[in-house]
């Protein structure tokens, strides 16, 4: 039956099963994970990330949620930010993807003030009112319930906190469309089967991001959750998109 | 925090070039460990930076492992700088033997003594330029690299510290907003000349007065 499927890239699953198919998806690749995102994009994904820690608007003695932070790029920054009065909370339901995360966390001095933590996003185990900011970078187009996810962050953000999706979208102009297609068909899983010797999830990686809703879609989904004053920011052509939302 | 937050993300070239600022800085930092313990000592303390022309705000986060650049923020800097490029840089450099820097174009608000630490590392930084493009260019050209940096590091200083005292020649000379030693010059000369006649009139005054009390 249709409500009991969800999309995995380009198939139909049930509901359960692709969560599971994620989880395998990024158990494959995280080893190699922070090198194949550099290789994938040029580098340019460190560019996006920062431009999302200038909208974050994370300062000393705040509560941050890195949800599907995976390997800890944004996390560490946060650390930083929010310096010995705040903390962060390192978040991914992802073992595997945690498991190098909190690696990297000790390794570059931020055990102090991150908390690395395993998580569904569609059920976040935290109290209410808890964060000052939440982040979640290329990791929602992974959850099975996008809604039921949103309003699971809602409901753990301070009010006057914010949400920062940052997330593959649509291309905004035709031909950087077709360009981008024949790249993430062709050469993505070309790269993925040389370098992590994985070029099926590299597939599930285009078509998921083919899946994910396009930046209008995304932001009426973050409004029907209850968010206030959301709007995006579109990098590199509409490739990536920056979602912002505040709770009221 | 606050719902009427309208902040834009910055455009991605300036992001990275931005990005490229700190890599190149972390990566001279790296070069010169005594430099990067004494930074790592002030780490937490952010400075910002605002140039006036053209219009851009920069703040940097001091980490234990360098600095962090960023074109906003919303914490509150611990010391914030106002000014054009030419005359930040020009200040900055001679900060130690103009005594003060606050009162001039420049505007330095907080923590001065976290300024006056971090002026201090820069100008005690050694980079090793060797070190940084051994890796890439061998040893000997390595070193070559580290003879011609160091020079074109003097030049620079020399030369910014020339260009902010021009600046400072154009400004008074065009906006007239200091005087010249040649107006201070003639100012005096006037007041004196001034002077003396009042002196001249102050005594013919006296003189008339004496023929008219006494009468000959």
């Amino acid at each position: 039956m249709n409500d009991k499927t969800t999309d995995f890239g380009y198939q139909q699953v049930p509901l359960g099963e692709k969560a599971r198919r994620v989880a395998g998806v990024f158990r494959s690749v995280a080893p190699k994970y922070d090198l194949m995102n550099d290789l994938m994009s040029l580098g340019v994904h460190r560019i996006w990330k920062r431009m999302t820690l200038e909208l974050s608007g994370v300062r000393p003695g705040h509560v941050v949620l890195d949800l599907a932070g995976g390997t800890g790029d944004l996390a560490k920054k946060f650390s930083r930010l929010v310096g010995e009065k705040g903390h962060v909370v390192l978040a991914d339901i992802n073992e595997a993807m945690l498991q190098v995360g909190r690696d990297r966390m000790i390794d570059e001095g931020c055990g102090h003030n991150v908390r690395v933590t395993q998580v569904n996003a569609e059920a976040l185990p935290f109290a209410d009112n808890t964060f000052d900011c939440i982040t979640i970078a290329f990791g929602l187009r992974n959850v099975t319930d996008k809604d039921k996810a949103l309003a699971s962050m809602l409901r753990v953000l301070k009010p006057g906190g914010r949400l920062l999706v940052l997330e593959f979208s649509k291309p905004v102009h035709e031909p950087l469309s077709k360009l981008y297609d024949a790249y993430s068909f062709s050469v993505l899983p070309a790269l993925g089967q040389m370098v992590a010797g994985d070029a099926e999830s590299y597939r599930y990686l285009a078509e998921s991001i083919r899946m994910h809703p396009d930046q209008d879609t995304l932001k009426a989904k973050m409004e029907n959750a209850g968010f206030m004053r959301c709007d995006y920011f579109n990098m590199t052509g509409g490739i990536v998109a920056l979602h912002r939302g505040f709770k009221a | 925090m606050s719902l009427k937050d309208e902040a834009t993300p910055p455009g991605l070239l300036e992001t990275a070039f931005l990005a490229s600022i700190e890599r190149a800085i972390n990566q001279a930092l790296r070069t010169d460990p005594a430099s990067m313990e004494r930074l790592a000592a002030l780490s937490g303390h952010l400075v910002s930076l605002h140039l006036t022309l053209p219009p851009l705000a920069i703040y940097m986060l001091v980490v234990e492992d360098g600095i962090e650049l960023y074109h906003a923020s919303d914490a509150e800097a611990d010391v914030s700088l106002h000014g054009s490029p030419v005359e930040l840089a020009a200040q900055l450099f001679e900060w130690r033997t103009r005594g003060s820097a606050v009162g001039g174009p420049v505007r330095i608000r907080g923590n001065q003594q976290l300024l006056q630490s971090l002026l201090d590392i820069a100008r005690d930084l050694r980079i090793d330029w060797g070190a940084l493009f051994e890796p890439l260019l061998g040893g000997e050209m390595a070193q070559a690299v580290e003879h011609g940096g160091r020079q074109v590091l003097a030049t620079g200083r020399d030369l910014l510290a020339r260009l902010g005292q021009q600046l400072s020649n154009g400004l008074q000379r065009e906006n007239g907003l200091l005087a010249l030693r040649r107006e201070v010059f003639e100012f005096n000369q006037d007041v004196d000349e001034l002077r003396m006649d009042v002196d001249r009139l102050a005594m013919r005054i006296a003189r008339l007065q004496s023929r008219d009390e006494n009468p000959s």
